[in-house]
């Protein structure tokens, strides 16, 4: 008896499983599976002794089906929700008549979801509980008492439906908002929920739940026939509810239970049960989640329009429009709408002048607008495209602060991507890891959301930043467009050229078009230099800034950076992050403000510098190897020194190199250029970089009577430091070979550690041929500068000149501890004006005030006791 | 069996990984955080308001090895760490009580 029946029930589902897994029939899974299930109950209604002796004693009952079983939508592993109706008392005999009709399914292994009521229990549940009052809204007479069913359905319409509607509603926009803010979140849009998840077949579900509350539909179909749905929107639908059914079965079948939930370690497996096959940089599992969210956003926007548009009691309060409204638009309770299908063909740029105006005024258009918004998308032609007032209006509406509201449903009546093409191949691009949220389309939107709503946020520094942008727009357009260039690799540089295509086809001007273009092609510049390189390092930031040029496009950098990784997913953007790009931004930023690329030239000019540099070296040295000196040398060397010298200087290091395993450690270069007519004299020295270098070397010259008139120091990243001295008149201008000679000399003994400079200078006693005359000295200066850089601490001393003074300084700051990267010497008239850029021993900035305070002390006392006692060379 | 777990600077991240996997360390975890040591964090004053950040983003790095491996370990970390500037990080070494692989139930050794 009911043996056969579920014997039957069980050996059919398993022969239209085996379809499904090959694929046969999957489309129409839900209604075979429901006919299945159908015929067994009615098998059983046939055979069952306990039903037929109720039907005889006059307790009739009904088989009804409800929830997903009710609307003949059941997955593999659904539920089967069955309701066994009596008409008002439960005879002793329904819980038998329950056992023998739902044993036979637990054995099987479904999963049931079953009641025995009577007409009036199911009432005062669906009262209550508007989860039973949807489930009953999609009962389905399967057998029995068909009188009762109907009863059931017309005591549900009077005594509920009728008074709850508007309750019922309300209960959905409070549920929605509850489903926005669990699927709504990062994790949940990687991992679709295809039932309860944004754009699930919950959506689908209330829409058909209101439209039989509201409009007394029965079936789907009535959707299209009662005019809620057009024809092209229902077949849509279904296109794209079949899309998820399948999914959702498939899913069923990978996890072999019920499920909703897509999670990773099933997507892959889907994507090619359902065909999709990767291409070339384009995953197939990418093209699956692609469409699904596609599918998925599609219900949302339907869902989300009819409730709001469709159903009465939703109206805003009509305003008073400020401005004149453009002719062809008007606005019904709270909606916008076009005036007629003729007026779009007068004039198409009402199809996107009413998105402006969605902006400007934060209100929807209606599901109508929509409607007619998509079957005239094919007025949105080249010429449109092409033309000043589009550009002019897309503009606009960029500007207002709802922009993001009108770029929504731009986006969602497929508009965007008619107006701007270079977005239809992008829109639906999904990423597969765990770290992009969402498809690329989307993704834009919300990075030009993120800028939008940056003044209700709490990130103070970078709302300051922003309200202060002179060019908004620049940036909102680069947000809009940086990742446009997703189709393959490299999308940085392709979206820049593509986004300069889409600007100028709009007439932007040059200069923005240039910003926008740079800002894309740099978008990824700040988070991958601040979490992948070493922010302690000058040349690193240096590097950073001269890529960058100016402290404008650099906030707009911070901005996009940061927009840009909020719209990416958790893992993007959080504290950690954040730290690290807010502390390059700022050192970046110093040095274009303060620092070196201070001049906004300078950037050009460096890169200007190293091609000439390649030029004149391509001979010697091949151009990768070439880069890698170019990181070795100081960006201050670079700037300071002409293309030629940094040439002759990469010659002499090359060589010094050499030397030094030759030689060991004490090698070093020595090389003297006359300059001009007058006797002054160039040298450059070169050695093995170590604390109080630069002291021997001005205490050697010292000692042979070299005044010194101007330096400038440099220490190379390999370790070298390239010391360069313009020297005054020479003392004796006849025997110059011979004090070259002795220079050499004595550096040679310095560095091998057999001189004391010191002990040789304090024994000089007799005055240089050049001793100058006595001349009022001015009170020595010296400031400990800590914050200019971020880098060095830089100190400037201003004082008498006199032979030796500078060996004297050096001296006095390698006592103290302090290592001389970088300095300038000038000599005005009887003044020097010397900078020195220095670290302490570990390499770091002086870090204690009480240590800036020292040094300041210890220079100004050495300089004041040496005007005391004058003459000492 | 011990456990190291290293504070490094986040660009290290890669050499050190690479470092320690040429050692034939089977497995790490990783995490973001963020904290101070004499590395301070510190305050930005921009258009007259005053940015302060105390913790300085540092990468977590943990593994656990048998003990023999524990000095290279040691010294492929700092090596590939090390800058020479403040704020290169700490390592420290802890004992492990036991190990346990969730699939199959190894203990020890055979379980890292």
């Amino acid at each position: 008896m009911s043996s056969f029946a579920s014997a039957r029930l069980e050996s059919s589902k398993e022969q239209l499983v085996s379809l499904f897994s090959e694929g046969d029939i999957s489309e129409t899974f839900p209604q075979s599976y429901t006919e299945l299930v159908d015929r067994y109950f009615r098998s059983f209604l046939e055979e069952s002794e306990t039903g037929h002796r109720l039907f005889r004693g006059k307790n009739p009952f009904a088989l009804v089906a409800v929830g997903g079983y009710g609307r003949k939508e059941l997955c593999l592993n659904s539920d089967i929700d069955i309701l066994i109706l009596f008409k008002s008392r439960l005879p002793s005999t329904a819980k038998k008549l329950a056992e023998e009709l739902f044993y036979p399914l637990w054995d099987m292994g479904m999963d049931l979801g079953y009641g025995v009521r009577s007409i009036r229990d199911c009432i005062r549940l669906a009262a209550d509980d508007f989860e039973v009052l949807t489930s009953l809204m999609d009962a389905r007479f399967v057998g029995g008492d068909s009188p009762l069913f109907l009863s059931l359905v017309e005591s549900v319409q009077d005594k509920i439906i009728k008074k709850k509607a508007g309750a019922l509603k309300i209960w959905f926009e409070a549920k929605n908002k509850g489903r926005m803010d669990i699927f709504g979140d990062a994790s949940y849009m990687l991992e679709p929920n295809l039932k309860e998840g944004i754009g699930g077949l919950r959506d689908y579900h209330q829409i058909l739940w209101l439209s039989k509350a509201f409009f007394k539909i029965r079936t789907p179909r009535d959707l299209e026939f009662a005019g809620i749905l057009s024809h092209k929107e229902y077949e849509a639908l279904k296109e794209q509810l079949n899309f998820i059914w399948l999914a959702r079965n498939r899913l069923h079948h990978l996890s072999g239970r019920k499920n909703d939930r897509l999670a990773f370690e099933y997507q892959e497996e889907i994507a090619k049960e359902l065909g999709y096959r990767n291409k070339r940089g384009f995953l197939g599992v990418e093209q699956f989640l692609g469409d699904l969210h596609a599918c998925m956003g599609a219900i949302k926007s339907l869902r989300r329009s009819f409730i709001n548009t469709q159903l009465p009691g939703n109206r805003m309060k009509s305003r008073i429009l400020p401005f004149p409204f453009p002719k062809g638009i008007h606005i019904s309770q709270g909606e916008l709408e076009f005036d007629s299908a003729t007026a779009i063909i007068k004039n198409p740029m009402l199809l996107l002048e009413i998105f402006e105006q969605a902006g400007a005024l934060l209100f929807p258009l209606s599901m109508e607008a929509k409607r007619l918004a998509r079957e005239f998308r094919y007025l949105v032609d080249e010429s449109f495209i092409n033309s000043r007032d589009a550009a002019i209006s897309f503009g606009s509406l960029l500007e207002n602060r709802y922009a993001s509201h009108a770029l929504d449903q731009l986006f969602e009546t497929n508009l965007l991507e008619a107006f701007i093409p270079e977005f239809a191949p992008v829109k639906d691009r999904v990423q597969f890891d765990a770290y992009h949220t969402y498809p690329v389309g989307r993704h834009l939107l919300e990075a030009v959301k993120n800028l939008k709503e940056l003044p209700r946020r709490k990130e103070l520094l970078l709302l300051e930043i922003y309200s202060n942008l002179p060019d908004k727009e620049a940036l909102i357009l680069a947000a809009l467009l940086h990742d446009i260039g997703k189709t393959g690799k490299d999308h940085s540089s392709r979206g820049a050229a593509l986004a300069a295509r889409i600007l100028n086809r709009m007439g932007y001007p040059k200069k923005k078009v240039k910003m926008v273009s740079s800002l894309i092609r740099n978008h990824l510049l700040l988070a991958e230099t601040a979490t992948r390189r070493d922010l302690n390092d000058e040349k690193i930031i240096v590097d950073c800034a001269a890529m960058i040029g100016d402290v404008e496009t650099l906030k707009m950098l911070y901005l996009l950076t940061w927009a840009d990784s909020n719209a990416t997913g958790p893992r993007a953007w959080n504290d950690w992050v954040a730290n690290l790009v807010e502390e390059l931004f700022f050192k970046v930023l110093h040095v274009l403000e303060k620092g070196e690329l201070a001049n906004p030239d300078n950037a050009r000019r460096l890169r200007r510098k190293q091609s000439q540099i390649a030029g004149l070296m391509s001979e010697e040295i091949p151009e990768s190897r070439l880069k890698n000196y170019f990181e070795l040398m100081p960006p201050r060397y670079l700037l300071d020194s002409g293309a030629a010298d940094i040439s002759r200087h990469l010659e002499a290091v090359l060589e010094l190199e050499k030397r030094f395993k030759t030689e060991g450690g004490n090698a070093f270069s020595f090389s003297v250029k006359k300059e001009g007519t007058e006797g002054f004299w160039q040298i450059t020295l070169m050695a093995a970089d170590r604390p109080g270098l630069f002291s021997d070397f001005s205490g050697i010259l010292a000692l042979n009577n070299i005044n010194i008139f101007s330096s400038c120091v440099y220490t190379w990243r390999n370790g070298i430091a390239v010391d360069i001295f313009r020297t005054g008149n020479l003392p004796d201008p006849l025997h110059i070979e011979d004090t070259w000679e002795r220079v050499q000399r004595d550096l040679k003994m310095s560095l091998e550690g057999n001189l004391s400079i010191r002990k040789r200078l304090a024994k000089k006693a007799s005055p240089s041929l050049l001793s100058v005359s006595k001349v009022p000295s001015r009170a020595p200066q010296v400031s400990v500068d800590n914050n200019s850089s971020d880098f060095f601490t830089i100190i400037e001393v201003f004082a008498d000149d006199k032979p030796g003074v500078l060996f004297q300084l050096s001296r006095v700051l390698y006592e103290l501890g302090l290592d001389i990267r970088v300095a300038r010497i000038a000599t005005k008239a009887d003044q020097i004006a010397d900078i020195f850029y220095v670290l302490d021993m570990e390499g770091q900035k002086v870090d204690e005030e009480n240590d800036l305070a020292k040094i300041k002390e210890t220079l100004l006392s050495m300089l004041e006791k040496s005007i005391e006692t004058p003459a000492r060379s | 069996m011990k456990k190291i777990e290293a504070i490094i600077k986040p660009f290290k991240l890669d050499d050190v990984k690479e470092g320690l996997s040429g050692l034939g360390v089977k497995g790490l975890t990783v995490s973001e955080v963020r904290g101070f040591g004499r590395q301070r964090g510190h305050k930005e004053i921009y258009r007259g308001a005053e940015y302060q950040v105390d913790f300085v983003s540092k990468i977590k790095i943990e593994v656990v090895m048998e003990q023999n491996l524990v000095p290279e370990a040691i010294k492929v970390i700092a090596e590939n760490a090390r800058t020479g500037q403040i704020g290169d990080g700490k390592i420290f070494i802890y004992p492990v009580e036991e190990v346990i692989r969730i699939r199959t139930g190894e203990t020890g050794e055979a379980a890292i």
